[in-house]
């Protein structure tokens, strides 16, 4: 090898990137080639040199690098990506999901009904086609959702219909025609009795109206909750002496099983004594269990000089 | 966040975990992937660039690009090799702009001499090594000199040589060239530097 071949892979040779064949061959020229020997001492001299001159980022650096990754990354939000696509109803599918696959006899029920949530119950008429000086505050996501329908399909997976309600929210008179007609409709809701409490609680201050007395006189013969029957016979105390209300106030003395209502219908029939009335007195004292009801029921047939019992 | 989510990780996992859970979008299991390799990434910006604003950038931009690109990871080679790919691409990307710029604000001349301005690095310090000792300034800055003069793929291949340790084969294939261009490149930069600084030494 001659020296200038030798000088020229010197650096390789240093690096131990040479071929077996040509390592070998440096190697023997300069254990014979004294000046080559100094040129790889020099050689070496300057790899010290360069590696003197190596850097070493600080350690406050690497923290400010390693801060503004950290902030960039949460630009570029992390982890998002991953839920890109997955939705409100991806999330509900994919729970459902999750769900059947622990359960899977859920997929036989097909067509029970199960209520998954339940918020306000809004009355069963539809306020989209009413008009009226009302304020809409405006439409909430779905606040009751209820499983119609369930069917398994392929690969074990299981096909749900929900059906939807939507809160929306009005406000007006109670003057107002519209708001009577969705009052109306609430109080006859068969779902909620506190909603039909409250709506007979509002319509009984409005009885002047046909349409709301005979909402008040529907409630009072039928809705299965005292509470509301109660506050039907309220808003009728001003009607007492009307012949169609008192022909229902008669028939709830006889039918109603609360002792309240009856105590209530008696006390409002009595302020108006007709001689029709004895017939139904003396009927109901044949049937009433009730202390207060028999005592008021003798007292008001005594007053209207009649017997307490039929012949 | 990096810190504190890190060292909050209780269950200590191997690369090819932390790169799966990663591709799943386990923030903490990237975060541990950083941490295994942006010393050695930012040492090698660091020294191929001699700019700590530079370094800073193409750590930035490397581990952004892992971030956004990790999914496409399908392990057909080392992560290592992999992120080096990616990190010795955008340096030489640098280095060959800055050669359009012809720009080295790194080394400064001034009256005591040259300085480099990099202020939050520092320079590795054999202390108590004579060799380091017996080097002056002017040696110092002549090689910063030469490095910068150097192509950017001869300083690339010269870098991770020299001072990341890599084998030439390895270089060609981050490099995406031959081990022999690699060791074309690799001569030609020692050439170069032993023309310059032959008669310090």
């Amino acid at each position: 090898m001659k020296c200038e071949d030798a000088r020229d892979a010197l650096p390789l040779f240093l690096y131990g990137e040479l071929p077996f064949e040509d390592e070998e061959k440096v190697e023997l020229h300069i254990d014979e080639c004294a000046e080559c020997r100094t040129a790889l001492a020099k050689q070496q001299a300057l790899f010290q040199a360069i590696d003197a001159g190596r850097m070493v980022p600080s350690d406050e650096l690497l923290e400010d690098c390693r801060a503004e990754l950290n902030e960039r990354l949460g630009r570029e939000g992390f982890g998002e990506q991953h839920e890109q696509g997955a939705g409100f109803w991806d999330k509900l599918r994919q729970g459902f999901t999750i769900h059947f696959h622990f359960a899977p006899g859920w997929a036989q029920v097909g067509g029970a009904v199960a209520m998954l949530a339940l918020g306000f119950a809004a009355a069963r008429v539809s306020p989209g086609s009413l008009g009226g000086p009302w304020t809409t505050a405006g439409m909430a996501e779905p606040m009751t959702s209820r499983v119609r329908y369930v069917e398994p399909t392929e690969g074990g997976r299981v096909q749900i219909v929900l059906d939807e309600t939507r809160q929306r929210v009005l406000s007006g008179s109670i003057e107002d025609q519209s708001i009577q007609r969705l009052l109306l409709a609430a109080a006859k809701d068969p779902s909620d009795a506190g909603l039909r409490v409250e709506s007979v609680d509002l319509l009984k201050n409005r009885p002047q109206s046909a349409e709301v007395r005979g909402a008040l006189l529907y409630a009072l013969q039928h809705d299965p909750n005292a509470g509301v029957r109660l506050k039907a016979l309220d808003g009728l105390k001003e009607f007492a002496n009307d012949p169609e209300t008192r022909q229902t106030l008669t028939q709830v003395l006889l039918k109603d099983d609360n002792p309240g209502v009856r105590t209530e219908v008696i006390d409002l029939l009595i302020q108006h004594r007709t001689d029709s009335m004895v017939g139904v007195l003396q009927e109901l004292m044949g049937k009433e269990s009730n202390d207060y009801i028999r005592m008021r029921c003798r007292k008001a047939l005594s007053e209207m000089n009649a017997s307490v019992e039929t012949y | 966040m990096l810190q504190a989510t890190v060292a909050q990780a209780a269950v200590k996992m191997d690369e090819p975990e932390l790169i799966r859970a990663a591709q799943r979008g386990d923030q903490r299991a990237f975060e541990q992937l950083v941490r295994l390799y942006d010393q050695n990434v930012l040492r090698l910006a660091l020294n191929l660039l001699r700019s700590a604003e530079d370094a800073n950038d193409v750590y930035q931009e490397a581990f952004l690009r892992v971030y956004k690109n990790l999914h496409t990871f399908r392990f057909d080679c080392s992560f290592h090799t992999w992120l080096y790919r990616i990190v010795t691409n955008l340096c030489l990307d640098a280095l060959r702009k800055r050669r359009v710029r012809r720009e080295e604000n790194t080394v400064v001349e001034t009256s005591e001499g040259v300085l480099d301005r990099m202020d939050t690095v520092e320079e590795s310090r054999a202390h108590g090594d004579p060799q380091r000792q017996l080097l002056s300034r002017e040696l110092q800055a002549r090689i910063q000199k030469v490095l910068g003069e150097l192509t950017p793929r001869e300083r690339t291949v010269f870098e991770m040589r020299h001072y990341q340790g890599l084998r030439l084969r390895a270089i060609g294939e981050l490099l995406g060239t031959s081990e022999e261009a690699a060791k074309n490149c690799l001569f030609r930069a020692t050439q170069k530097m032993r023309a310059a600084l032959g008669d310090f030494v």
